[in-house]
């Protein structure tokens, strides 16, 4: 073969390459989208502080509340926001007869940045947190909307959800036939008896949080803008 | 011999250590003894979540980490229950110094705490008036 053949099996090597690449990703890959793009009164407004307001619950779980809201605390930190004392400031609202985020909704949010000197509020709420049983199997779901508003203009600064599903059903246990399905059921049942939501409310978090911009003190504050995420569609 | 695995080792420590990302912020065990309190709220697990509080601003001091926002102003809080009022107006203190973002709420916290420590017939703290006292 002379150089000029072997160019040419190159080039329609390549070229085909790239058309499968491209079919591929079309098909395939999830839509990327900045930081910048998505969120760029985040980084107008650059909140240094962030008040965690009490979870809305829209999960059947009535004890999901309580618990969500001691996971999201830590996380925000490591995003390097200035996040108010949780168990302070839920029981300062609650002395103003606020217990509900619902409540919160319609106040103006300015109202936060008077008493409490916070850069933005964050909105939770809990849609799923419930355990779904199908015979031989169990699936935990955790879904959490988060959304962060401004108490300068009550704009939404960044807004994502989060959600875990996790199977309980702990995986082939038993091997085949009548006797394996009824093993597979206790394991189902005994996992769905345990199940603990919490490090999962922690796994939705993370998930929401990846899309979040850092914060004043984290080292990259001010400098991702350009770091991609998965862009989701609101339902 | 030893001395070839000594230089190893330092080379290897070196080049960890200048790899690792420093850890921000050390948690501990925070949101598990809040949780446990949440879920369970005794003395035993009250107790145990007010020693992870300590135990946070301990390692974070020992490790030259910034203790992490919030931590000294719950721990305030917990004494401020405890009518501890001195240690909870020192802790607000520290709170504010570090993140001065919290000025505000530490401010009308140490307000509360040296209110309520006049000698008063009851020894209920109405927060909510604060905001009326300040003006």
């Amino acid at each position: 073969m002379n150089n000029a053949s072997i160019g040419k099996m190159k080039s329609c090597l390549l070229l085909g390459v790239a058309a499968l690449l491209c079919f591929f990703l079309s098909a395939c890959a999830p839509k990327m989208i900045t930081k910048g793009e998505k969120y760029p009164l985040m980084y107008e407004e650059h909140p240094a502080s962030i008040l965690i307001l009490p979870p809305m619950n829209e999960s059947t779980a009535a004890d999901a509340k309580d618990y969500y809201a001691t996971t999201i605390q830590e996380p925000l930190s490591f995003w390097g926001y200035y996040v108010f004392p949780y168990e302070i400031t839920t029981e300062l609202l609650k002395m103003e007869g606020i217990y509900d985020a619902e409540l919160m909704k319609d106040l103006p949010l300015q109202k936060f940045r008077e008493y409490f000197g916070a850069d933005s509020v964050l909105f939770t709420t809990i849609k799923v947190w419930n355990l779904s049983y199908m015979v031989i199997a169990a699936n935990l779901t955790v879904s959490v909307d988060c959304e962060l508003k401004s108490t300068k203009s009550n704009a939404t600064l960044w807004q994502y959800n989060g959600t875990v599903v996790v199977d309980l059903s702990g995986g082939n246990a038993g091997g085949g036939g009548i006797a394996g399905l009824i093993a597979s059921a206790i394991v189902t049942a005994v996992n769905a008896a345990m199940a603990d939501y919490v490090p999962h409310a922690r796994r939705a978090n993370l998930m929401a949080l990846r899309s979040l911009p850092y914060g004043k003190y984290h080292h990259l504050y001010g400098k991702d803008q350009s770091q991609q995420f998965q862009e989701q569609f609101r339902r | 011999m030893n001395n070839l695995k000594i230089a190893v080792l330092i080379v290897l420590a070196v080049f960890l250590s200048a790899c690792a990302p420093k850890q921000m912020y050390y948690w501990g065990n925070y949101s598990q003894s809040l949780y446990d309190a949440k879920k369970n709220p005794t003395e035993q697990s009250i107790l145990t979540h007010q020693q992870s509080l300590e135990n946070i601003i301990q390692e974070s001091q020992k490790n030259n980490l910034r203790v992490p926002p919030g931590v000294y102003a719950e721990l305030g809080y917990v004494y401020f229950r405890q009518n501890k009022k001195a240690l909870a107006i020192q802790n607000f203190n520290m709170e504010r110094r570090l993140y001065p973002e919290s000025a505000l709420l530490m401010d009308r916290l140490v307000n509360a705490s040296e209110l309520a420590d006049k000698p008063k017939p009851s020894e209920s703290i109405d927060l909510k008036n604060l905001n009326d006292k300040n003006k």
